[in-house]
């Protein structure tokens, strides 16, 4: 049941971005489960409050024209019964426009209807093309993500955590780096790093005899996921720095964020 | 008035269920349009349509479909988005971002926006950079998680867990008010 609140879903299923199936998914858990149902109660809620603060009052013109707009939108007058025809030859002309009139009233019926299915049919079909692209795109993530793991268990992988704790830049950044000595592969997989602005980089350096070597650039972003380095194969600790875009031949000391030693 | 007795006065058609129903949520509802398209003539102009299609279509929710205000919402999240998407859209001033926004809440002269001394300003400021982000895309701009993932390259789980975070700030924050 936790796990179901915090995977997200119930947030997406506020925002209006789930399928029909997913949807009908939170309906059905929400009214089998309590907690569910208070946890989308209480997230509506606090929705609307904010809505409602960062929210603004329309002009009061516009109340008006809704108001007015909402008058328009009485039911359809009934059709009238036709009047006795006074003559013979009047009540034919009277007939033939009468069934005219009908018949266009139909096609404009028939118009509106055809018009009206063909569009919502056009919706409900983006909607799928949406969804089944999404689809696509989560398969393809979770294949690689697959591939990547397989690849990483066949391996003999050391784990060095970095720390930040020693370090001013940031204090609760937290790194992970698995390091395969007989092949040389390197992953790396963020626990906690801060987004950086726009022209800097986290550069991963493999620390050994000769120095520091840069051997690749980290997306802090991708917290949890393995990111494959440069392979390094002699190295006696591992640190991050934060670098100008694309990464530097020497890091920069003073912006050192974590470090780890191999033991 | 109850839930239950707005969703019924609306469907008999009721102009005081109308009434009540705009003076509670019209400032919200507003809201949820104008975040999108920060030109006020356009987005009131897609909040007329919005509202009028609420009350007309009104039969079409159902209760056990999620509370009335998200309906609602989506409803006119999604009218923002659709015109903001359409071949008439004036693209000018187009940069709207959660510090614009801001900024131009600063600017006016009804105080409303500050109840129990928090302001929009101060709930942004609980928010960190990924939340910020977050926020800034769904609420401002109109992106959905997917779309989101895609422009960032960040996987979609990742999103999903960063909307979530998002919102138990605002809900944490909220519950004060």
């Amino acid at each position: 049941m936790k796990g179901y609140i915090s995977s997200g879903i119930l947030e997406l299923y506020l925002l209006g971005e789930l399928s029909e199936r997913e949807r009908q998914e939170v309906e059905q858990m929400a009214a089998r489960y309590p907690e569910i149902r208070e946890e989308l109660d209480q997230l509506e809620a606090s929705m609307f409050a904010f809505d409602r603060l960062s929210g603004q009052k329309p002009s009061p013109a516009i109340k008006d024209k809704i108001f007015a707009s909402l008058e328009v939108e009485t039911p359809p007058a009934s059709i009238k019964t036709m009047d006795t025809p006074e003559s013979k030859a009047l009540s034919r002309w009277r007939n033939f426009s009468a069934a005219a009139a009908v018949v266009a009233l139909l096609a404009t019926v028939f118009a509106f209807y055809f018009a009206n299915r063909y569009y919502s049919t056009q919706e409900e079909y983006r909607t799928l093309v949406l969804e089944r692209s999404v689809l696509a795109e989560e398969l393809e993530i979770n294949q690689a993500r697959y591939e990547q793991m397989e690849e990483f268990l066949g391996g003999d992988f050391d784990r060095i955590p970095l720390e930040g704790e020693a370090y001013e830049m940031q204090k609760d950044a937290q790194v992970d780096i698995f390091w395969d000595r007989n092949d040389a592969r390197v992953f790396a997989s963020v626990r906690n790093l801060q987004l950086l602005e726009p022209g800097q980089d986290y550069q991963l350096w493999a620390i050994g005899e000769d120095g520091p070597i840069g051997i690749g650039i980290i997306n802090a972003s991708q917290t949890g996921l393995l990111q494959q380095m440069e392979t390094v194969s002699a190295a006696g600790a591992f640190a991050i720095t934060i670098e100008p875009k694309g990464g530097s031949q020497t890091p920069t000391l003073e912006n050192l964020v974590v470090l780890g030693e191999v033991v | 008035m109850q839930e239950k007795q707005i969703i019924s006065g609306l469907k008999a058609r009721n102009k005081a269920a109308v009434e009540y129903l705009y003076e509670k949520y019209s400032r919200a509802l507003f809201g949820v349009v104008v975040r999108i398209i920060p030109q006020r003539d356009q987005a009131e102009e897609v909040f007329h349509d919005a509202f009028v299609k609420i009350v007309s279509k009104i039969d079409s929710y159902q209760k056990g479909r999620g509370a009335l205000y998200t309906w609602m919402a989506n409803i006119c999240r999604n009218a923002a988005i659709d015109k903001t998407r359409s071949k008439e859209f004036s693209k000018s001033g187009q940069t709207n971002s959660i510090d614009d926004y801001v900024y131009a809440l600063e600017g006016r002269s009804d105080t409303g926006d500050y109840v129990d001394g928090i302001g929009v300003k101060e709930l942004m400021a609980e928010l960190n950079d990924d939340q910020k982000l977050i926020i800034d895309y769904i609420y401002f701009k109109g992106y959905s998680h997917a779309e989101i993932a895609e422009e960032f390259n960040i996987p979609l789980g990742t999103v999903k867990s960063r909307v979530r975070a998002s919102f138990a700030v605002l809900k944490k924050k909220m519950e004060k008010i």
